[in-house]
């Protein structure tokens, strides 16, 4: 039996890379087998997919790669609970589910023009990584990009391999901190916050995007407020256990919104009208 | 309530007995029968089985919609590769006995699996099921449907509905509502009379404390210690969810079968359980009882409005019969709205917003 437009129905995909990218967390490359699923599998910086490690579960994940760099779906993945698990067990050439893509996306249409400043917070980079790519590859379109990159250890910074071409980029700023250094650690040592204070962007004509675990967001936040920038201009991208990705399920409400289908790209405007915390 | 004209279909338990046992013998009849002490919602093989005189069914239809567990679809791994199979779909079923709360609560959750994408699997027991109400004839201890604007012989939301009438109530008058309701109408024999139809449903005590629907006031309430007071007794049992023919909340689980295969399978789920809402990492932005029970009554009366546009609940009252520890729909609403009419005590206000609790550096 088939059903036309079941979307609970994953594409089948192919993994043709999975590598360290830190201390449990891979990163799996994925290919749908069909190749007109393949092409019809388009997606903006900031939406997720749910992925499936066939007979043990699925779980939602940020794309953490970009449209316009080819038919590859990337995804970083931490080792945390069954499905994550399941899916370190696995390795090139093994099969995987993908449903999606899901969710909103981060307004790189209205960022343009704009400095931007970006905030990850250990594995809460993966879904940050497309909008560096769409800069890079639009460079002329942004103004001065700014990252602030976060982790507990040095060896949970996620993208290290990545950072010499970040930094090659004009106007281009890599910040890293680490909560808690190591023998080999000779960079900052401390909280994002902290790093955040001492970088002090200016506020004008820029825009933010923070996404990390929730205490480091609302840190975060209360510290670009103290810098001067407005709610509006504050973007968070928002984590929760997703499971159908299409807002009826209802395990990801915060308060009469669904972070998958209302989010989970929001603005500070936003959280701060909504009636629970997240 | 009334026909055109002044006149009526009539017909008689004995005739509406032969034309279900005649259903039945050609598709899935599922109808109120008497499972133990309760009556259940169940397939049955003839009128014989039907428990025609009873209240309200123990249990809402929900499941015969969206099942309790069903398997979404199964992977088969073979040397080609993997398969993944949709299982065979219901074919068509009549639903007889329907109360009109239960017969509203599907309509209230059309709002949300028929909203796009749709759920085809929903879709597909919808379209292949006709309704056939059953008006109530009196309303229970815990109904208060006439305060959420429903009516024990609410049509509106049947295929085909069937009023008792007159005392004894051995004479039912047929109203076809929709063409599937026609489609199956074949084979029961009417009588036009004239008359009105009229139930004659007695209304109960409790449904005359009329809650008190003013729910746009509720978000300024979020914060009240009230929740937390109203949850200290709560056991988080979930039977609440479980009875409540509105709440969808599903989860979706992998499992290996005995010959290998690999089974999706969508089941309920509850809001009411503790790691409902947890991320991973262990982050829970409900982590109390407090929370869940509040998410619960908002979700009811806020939420579902203003996401799927209908109240997510019905007045049935069954989880005013069932929980333990006597948590109160009816007296939910009630407190809420008293809350509004007087001037918040010293402490009673907790945080509201999560905007404000960050701003305060709250959690």
């Amino acid at each position: 039996m088939t059903l036309a437009n079941n979307p609970y129905r994953p594409y089948v995909g192919t993994l043709v890379g999975v590598r360290d990218l830190a201390t449990d967390i891979k990163m799996f490359q994925v290919e749908l087998d069909d190749p007109q699923e393949k092409a019809g599998f388009t997606y903006r910086p900031g939406q997720f997919a749910c992925v499936s490690a066939f007979g043990v579960g699925e779980a939602p994940f940020g794309l953490t790669s970009t449209v316009g760099r080819g038919s590859t779906l990337e995804f970083a993945v931490n080792k945390v609970g069954t499905v994550t698990n399941a899916l370190h067990r696995l390795g090139e050439g093994d099969v995987i589910g993908v449903r999606g893509p899901f969710g909103n996306w981060f307004p790189l249409d209205e960022m343009k023009g704009k400095h931007v400043i970006l905030l990850g917070g250990g594995i809460g980079g993966a879904p940050l990584r497309p909008i560096i790519h769409t800069i890079l590859d639009q460079r002329a379109d942004y103004g001065r990009l700014t990252i602030l990159w976060a982790a507990r250890l040095p060896s949970l910074l996620i993208f290290t391999d990545e950072f010499d071409a970040w930094r090659a980029v004009p106007d281009t700023e890599l910040h890293l901190t680490v909560d808690q250094g190591d023998g080999a650690w000779t960079g900052n040592v401390g909280l994002i916050t902290a790093l955040l204070e001492n970088v002090a962007p200016a506020p004008e004509n820029a825009v933010t995007v923070t996404c990390g675990p929730p205490v480091m967001i609302k840190a975060t936040l209360l510290a670009l407020a103290r810098l001067g920038f407005a709610p509006d201009q504050m973007i968070v991208t928002l984590e929760a256990k997703m499971t159908c990705g299409m807002g009826k399920c209802g395990r990801c409400n915060l308060g009469d919104k669904f972070v998958c289908t209302d989010g989970p790209v929001f603005s500070y405007a936003e959280i701060s009208r909504f009636l629970e915390s997240f | 309530m009334s026909e055109a004209n002044g006149t009526m279909n009539m017909t008689t338990r004995d005739d509406v007995a032969a034309w279900l046992d005649g259903l039945s013998s050609r598709l899935t009849l599922i109808a109120p029968r008497a499972v133990e002490g309760q009556v259940l919602y169940r397939p049955v093989a003839g009128s014989a089985e039907i428990a025609f005189d009873f209240g309200k069914a123990d249990l809402p239809v929900k499941e015969y919609f969206l099942p309790s567990t069903h398997v979404l679809f199964s992977v088969e791994k073979d040397k080609e590769g993997l398969r993944v199979e949709e299982p065979a779909l219901e074919e068509e079923r009549v639903v007889f006995g329907l109360r009109p709360c239960d017969a509203r609560a599907l309509r209230i959750l059309d709002a949300l699996f028929l909203k796009e994408p749709v759920d085809p699997y929903y879709a597909r027991r919808r379209e292949k099921t006709t309704l056939i109400g059953l008006a109530c004839r009196e309303m229970g201890a815990e109904c208060f449907c006439t305060s959420l604007g429903l009516a024990p012989d609410d049509a509106s939301d049947v295929d085909l509905m069937l009023t008792e009438v007159g005392k004894g109530g051995k004479g039912y008058a047929v109203q076809v509502v929709t063409r599937k309701g026609e489609a199956v109408l074949g084979g029961l024999r009417l009588e036009e009379v004239e008359g009105t139809i009229w139930a004659g449903w007695k209304a109960c005590p409790t449904s005359e404390k009329t809650p008190i629907l003013e729910t746009e006031a509720w978000p300024q309430h979020f914060g009240h210690v009230y929740w937390a007071r109203l949850a200290d007794r709560c056991l988080s049992c979930r039977v609440c969810t479980y009875v409540c023919p509105t709440c969808r909340c599903f989860d979706v689980r992998d499992y290996e079968t005995s010959q290998g295969s690999i089974e999706r399978l969508q089941a309920w789920d509850s809001c009411m359980a503790e790691g409902y809402r947890r991320i991973a990492g262990g982050h829970n932005p409900r982590p109390t009882k407090a929370e869940r029970l509040r998410n619960r009554f908002y979700c009811k009366f806020c939420y579902y409005p203003q996401d799927f546009g209908p109240l997510a609940c019905v007045g049935c009252g069954r989880c005013i019969a069932r929980c333990p520890v006597n948590v109160d729909i009816v007296e939910v609403l009630e407190h809420v709205a008293w809350l509004g009419q007087r001037p918040a005590r010293a402490g009673e206000r907790g945080s509201r917003g999560a905007g404000e609790s960050i701003m305060k550096g709250g959690r």
